[in-house]
């Protein structure tokens, strides 16, 4: 019997076996598919599950229905085209992709990025990492039963959205960064937005956490449940929130600054428990922590240019290319061939609201990257769910795959 | 970031060095594979492998060369289990093999795909995106899959059939659904 034959029957005995791969009769364990398409997997996540009734034996990830070949895609781009194609793997944290790639490409390149454009770069990021989490808020807090999470967490990212789309023109896949800082100063009159989400978001937080921090329903379906040692967050390659709930006192932007993070001062927060809640408690203060960091990048931003002005990378301005015939010559050339990088490679890492966000970039000399691999956190933690669920029960992994908030964008790329 | 060293080993040694860098707090950031026809070695394939220490803030890169037909590196995974997806993915789209490897099948590309999407040799827009059979569709004869290269049936955004080539068109039957 071949595949689609086995499919078709399974489809006309009433649809109920169309989940089931296997069925044991002797020790009764069942193995199912959850997902790709299930409202709890936050995207094209598969789990094969191995029950003994509602007890997980056995959970196996598999991936790669979202698979769009983007780091083929880079091959084809010019060195600044590529950040298009980055910003859409992880689309909850897509201004991180950006950031990650432009660090390698600058790094390749040798060129600096004047000050007032770190500080965009790392106001932007971590605006974005507020909006990551405040999605990971209303899903975690949904998939709990807990309905209404969503449209508090929902709300606040709106603001933060409309601020992004102020600044780059877009809501998500913004393209903001470019090899050398940021595309676009600014705008004009950003400081009232900003410095509204700056006052209103401290209390909204307490909000949330009026909400469910210390709701009965929401302990006792959190805490205990999906505990991962530091130990097997170390073997597992498990980053970000998940490890330092675990106890692992590692956060990129303080043990290996980069961009503006050596001039502002915040805490990395740690939980010892591994489980559920401590990734819950450890995500609550890290939008604390951002929001205390963007208060002073706003309060320090330098003047200055925003990006690197060495013509030979950056197209020339407007009303250059109203005067001068070479301007245009070079602006036609800057867009369709792009510049030359000189060979090498670089390995760049940044801390994304999921842990360790790396860029691996070959270049052979040419106009465009030779090969460039990103490390996504949401692909290497998803290794650390089946540790998570083993023995719980199937609504317990839900919560886990919750709290690992992984980007499936991300996951496959 | 401190200056960027990347060092060669041979895949035979390999083996021996990672032990040493995993007894010595070394952790597996990241692994993947590349094509490296271009870049002047003699050698095409590497798998490439990002290590991180935590205590000295230090990152390394080493570049482990796959040699053989096909490319051949020793597999890490009992040293850094995390490099369980990331060898698999290697494999996927560069086509190296990691011996060792306990689950060595494709990660990203469905089971059934031929060829390795990241090598150099591999065209850009050259392979339409098709699918496996859907449920409602029962294909007979010699076609199973609609693999690329002996394509027999492509559907369109309705599940109707646009084409058929090496196979005539009565081979495709609608079922409806009962």
């Amino acid at each position: 019997m071949t595949t689609a034959e086995r499919v078709v029957e399974r489809f006309e005995a009433g649809g109920h076996g169309a989940y089931v791969e296997s069925y044991d009769p002797r020790d009764e364990h069942m193995t199912i598919n959850m997902g790709p398409v299930h409202p709890a997997t936050h995207g094209v996540l598969r789990l094969l599950l191995e029950l003994d009734g509602e007890t997980v034996i056995r959970c196996e990830p598999k991936i790669g229905y979202l698979h769009t070949g983007i780091e083929k895609e880079c091959e084809d781009q010019n060195w600044r085209g590529a950040v298009t194609a980055v910003t859409r793997m992880d689309y909850l944290a897509q201004l991180f992709n950006e950031q990650v790639y432009c660090m390698a490409v600058e790094s390749l390149l040798g060129i600096e990025v004047p000050p007032r454009g770190k500080y965009i770069r790392t106001l932007m990021v971590e605006l974005n990492r507020i909006q990551s989490h405040l999605v990971w808020f209303g899903t975690q807090a949904l998939d709990l039963g807990a309905m209404s999470g969503v449209f508090y967490g929902f709300r606040e990212r709106e603001l933060i959205l409309d601020f992004f789309e102020m600044v780059t023109g877009l809501r998500m896949n913004n393209g903001y960064f470019l090899p050398g800082g940021a595309w676009e100063d600014l705008p004009d009159g950003y400081e009232r937005p900003l410095s509204k989400i700056l006052e209103i978001m401290p209390g909204r937080i307490d909000e949330y956490e009026a909400l469910i921090s210390e709701n009965p329903i929401f302990l006792e379906r959190t805490i205990g449940v999906g505990a991962i040692s530091k130990e097997d967050c170390l073997r597992l390659g498990a980053t970000g929130p998940i490890a330092r709930a675990a106890g692992l006192d590692w956060d990129i932007r303080r043990d290996m600054p980069y961009e503006a993070y050596p001039e502002v001062t915040f805490d990395v927060p740690t939980a010892e428990a591994g489980d559920v809640y401590a990734r819950y408690q450890v995500r609550m203060v890290e939008m604390r922590e951002s929001v205390k960091i963007v208060q002073q990048l706003f309060e320090a931003m330098p003047p200055g240019d925003h990006k690197n002005m060495d013509p030979k990378l950056m197209p020339p301005s407007r009303a250059e290319l109203n005067r001068s015939m070479e301007a245009v010559i070079h602006h036609f050339k800057l867009m369709t061939q792009g510049y030359s990088v000189p060979a090498g490679e670089v390995y760049a890492a940044v801390e994304s609201p999921r842990g360790e966000l790396g860029c691996y970039l070959v270049s052979d000399g040419g106009t465009s990257p030779y090969r460039c691999h990103v490390r996504d956190p949401s692909f290497v933690n998803l290794q650390s769910l089946p540790v998570m669920v083993q023995d719980g029960m199937v609504a317990d992994l839900i919560a886990s795959i919750a709290s690992l908030d992984p980007v499936l964008g991300g996951v496959d790329r | 970031m401190s200056a960027y060293q990347p060092e060669w080993v041979q895949a035979d040694e390999w083996r021996a060095l990672a032990a040493r860098l995993h007894e010595g707090g070394w952790w597996l950031a990241d692994l993947c594979g590349l094509d490296a026809t271009d870049l002047g070695f003699d050698h095409r394939f590497e798998a490439v492998v990002q290590l991180l220490h935590r205590e000295f803030k230090e990152r390394t890169t080493i570049h482990v060369i796959a040699t053989g037909q096909p490319p051949t590196a020793p597999s890490v995974v009992d040293l850094w289990p995390t490099a369980r997806f990331m060898e698999r993915e290697a494999f996927d789209l560069v086509g190296i093999r990691f011996q060792g490897h306990d689950n060595l099948t494709r990660i990203m590309m469905p089971d059934e795909w031929e060829g390795h999407p990241l090598r150099k040799d591999y065209g850009v827009g050259k392979v339409p995106v098709e699918f496996i059979p859907q449920p409602f569709m029962q294909i007979d004869g010699p076609g199973q899959s609609t693999m690329q290269g002996e394509a027999e049936v492509r559907l369109d955004h309705l599940g109707q059939v646009t084409e058929t080539s090496g196979s005539s068109a009565s081979d495709v039957q609608e079922v409806t659904s009962s």
